[in-house]
């Protein structure tokens, strides 16, 4: 798999204060990347090391095969970010604030034009292109800003916050929107609080105090830590001898009774779920269903970030 | 994937695209039109029915006299026409002000505006360099001061002209005039917009940074009342030293608002 954003050890110091403290990261080009860490951990200061607007300390960088400190320019025009606050001229018209930007980014003015007018269409804003900004919605503004961060196709986009109070409806659009990013190939590295979000989008995860803590698939970190649990809904409620027969099928290693249900965990689930089933069926039991119980993305960070002062 | 290469824009690219949008910017802020046309509307006015009412009210004898005295150039004259010479230059140094004041301006709401709206961020992630944007915005501040200031002049020249005594055209079509219109008012606004910009990466307060930056009138106020006085000659040799000095302190300053245009500075830093 082609890494996109590799860094060792890089560093950024303001004073006494290491913000970012020696982190090695290797994204891969086409995955959601997580970036998840309490408040002043570091994530907008890493972004903008990545994005090559601030420099390093110390360490090095390399985004989209630039070198950091070498090939500012190059990276940036390779990467598109995401601010925190959408910063958009709201005196000029949504087509106005993407052509601007499309110029800067180089844009030959009919590729500015086709790409504005994609992007705005994309995030539903097409038909209020001639509108001043400063008419639309938060969750407008917000979309138009990340129309402002992919309008010149960059290969990594950095997002810091994307939904952050936004409804409902605008939140999954730029859900939809990352999701299409990925299945175009891009890499999105996703900054955010939102941990059913993270859960829902990226491939992969990186906890972060400063320093990375931690990197890895959400649910393979979830069977590490929680084990691999089934959970079995029995109508109109479980029997002792049905939780007797629960514990007796191989590859069981613990079940209990919890809230109507039967809480299996097991190593293999794929392999102990069918026998689990049939165990209970046998026994006259009636299964209303059968569902894998994932812990909640924030048991795990909890667990993971916040011991780590 | 969407084959779109993303690259640094030319220079002449950026230049354009950033005088558009700030102009359009400022067009829609409906106080920053009104402070740019202001002084020069004002002055403008004030001038010309300044050297209208001095055709038609003859001064005292006593004036006569300690206007001979304060201004030798027209000592000499027919009084009507002493006056109106007098006023006439007197209202020249005046439209000296106008490259101080209005791109001030201009250059505090480019900046402070984009820290508030916190537009800088987006636009520093752009593969444009920090020096280029620097160069764009001073100039998107000066054009627009320069032709109000120069067509202010140009109203002015053709009213006097039209209306005033022998005295006063000669003061207003003098050629070292002219020339000072042409040469020293852009470099007075590129001094007043790079000063503009340099003081609004340290405050955040249009008012604070205004009353900052007016204090730059006040060294072409004194130089205007000791020219009209006679304390001052502005005679070639002076002209081309205050040249000389107005370069060389637009490069100054402009080297300074450069080092702290720095991209580190302005997300870390500034505040």
């Amino acid at each position: 798999m082609k890494t996109v954003v590799r860094t060792e050890k890089l560093t950024k110091r303001f004073g006494d204060l290491a913000a970012v403290d020696g982190i090695d990261l290797d994204v891969h080009e086409g995955e959601v990347f997580g970036f998840l860490g309490p408040n002043g951990a570091g994530k907008t200061t890493t972004l903008r090391l990545l994005c090559a607007l601030i420099a390093p300390t110390s360490g090095t960088a390399e985004i989209a095969g630039f070198r950091l400190g070498r090939d500012d320019a190059k990276i940036r025009a390779a990467v598109g970010i995401l601010t925190e606050l959408p910063g958009l001229y709201e005196r000029q018209s949504a087509w106005d604030n993407l052509i601007f930007y499309a110029t800067l980014y180089g844009l030959a003015p009919s590729v500015a034009r086709g790409q504005a007018e994609r992007y705005l269409r994309m995030m539903g804003l097409w038909e209020r292109r001639g509108e001043p900004v400063v008419t639309f919605s938060r969750g407008m503004k917000q979309k138009m800003a990340i129309a402002r961060a992919a309008l010149h196709e960059p290969r990594v986009l950095f997002l810091d916050e994307p939904t952050t109070g936004l409804d409902p409806d605008a939140a999954k659009t730029v859900r939809e929107f990352i999701v299409a990013l990925r299945g175009e190939g891009r890499t999105v590295f996703l900054c955010t609080h939102n941990l059913d979000e993270a859960d829902r989008l990226c491939d992969r995860i990186a906890f972060f105090r400063h320093r990375v803590i931690r990197i890895a698939d959400p649910d393979e970190l979830r069977a590490e830590l929680y084990g691999r649990a089934t959970e079995i809904r029995v109508m109109p409620k479980p029997r002792a001898e049905d939780l007797i027969r629960v514990q007796a099928v191989p590859g069981v290693r613990e079940a209990h009774l919890e809230n109507g249900s039967i809480v299996v965990a097991s190593a293999d689930p794929l392999r102990t779920n069918p026998l689990l089933v049939k165990a209970l069926v046998d026994g006259g039991a009636e299964i209303a269903y059968v569902t894998e119980r994932k812990p909640h993305l924030e048991e795990v960070y909890l667990r993971i970030v916040e011991p780590i002062e | 994937m969407t084959s779109v290469v993303a690259v640094s824009p030319a220079r002449p690219t950026l230049v354009r695209a950033v005088c558009v949008r700030e102009w359009r910017e400022a067009l829609g802020n409906k106080l920053l039109v009104g402070m740019t046309l202001l002084p020069p509307v004002v002055i403008l006015v004030a001038g010309i029915g300044a050297v209208a009412a001095a055709a038609v009210n003859p001064p005292s004898d006593r004036d006569v006299q300690a206007l001979y005295a304060a201004a030798p150039a027209v000592a000499g004259l027919d009084p009507k026409e002493a006056v109106q010479g007098f006023i006439a230059t007197y209202f020249l140094i005046l439209f000296m002000l106008i490259p101080t004041v209005v791109p001030l301006t201009m250059a505090i709401y480019s900046v402070i505006g984009e820290k508030a709206s916190r537009t800088l961020e987006p636009l520093l992630a752009t593969p444009v360099g920090v020096g280029d944007l620097l160069f764009a915005k001073s100039l998107a501040s000066t054009v627009p001061s320069v032709i109000v200031t120069w067509a202010a002049y140009g109203i002015y020249l053709a009213t006097v002209i039209s209306l005033g005594s022998r005295a006063a055209v000669n003061a207003v079509t003098a050629p070292r005039w002219i020339l000072a219109i042409i040469v020293l008012v852009p470099l007075l606004t590129l001094l007043s917009v790079n000063l503009g910009i340099l003081i609004s990466t340290r405050v955040n307060d249009v008012r604070v940074a205004q009353q900052i930056g007016g204090l730059v009138v006040v060294p072409v106020v004194g130089l205007g009342i000791a020219q009209v006085t006679g304390r001052v000659v502005l005679d070639n040799g002076a002209f081309l030293e205050m040249t000389i000095v107005l370069m060389v302190l637009d490069l100054v300053v402009f080297w300074l608002a450069r080092l702290a245009f720095q991209r580190e500075n302005i997300l870390v830093r500034w505040r």
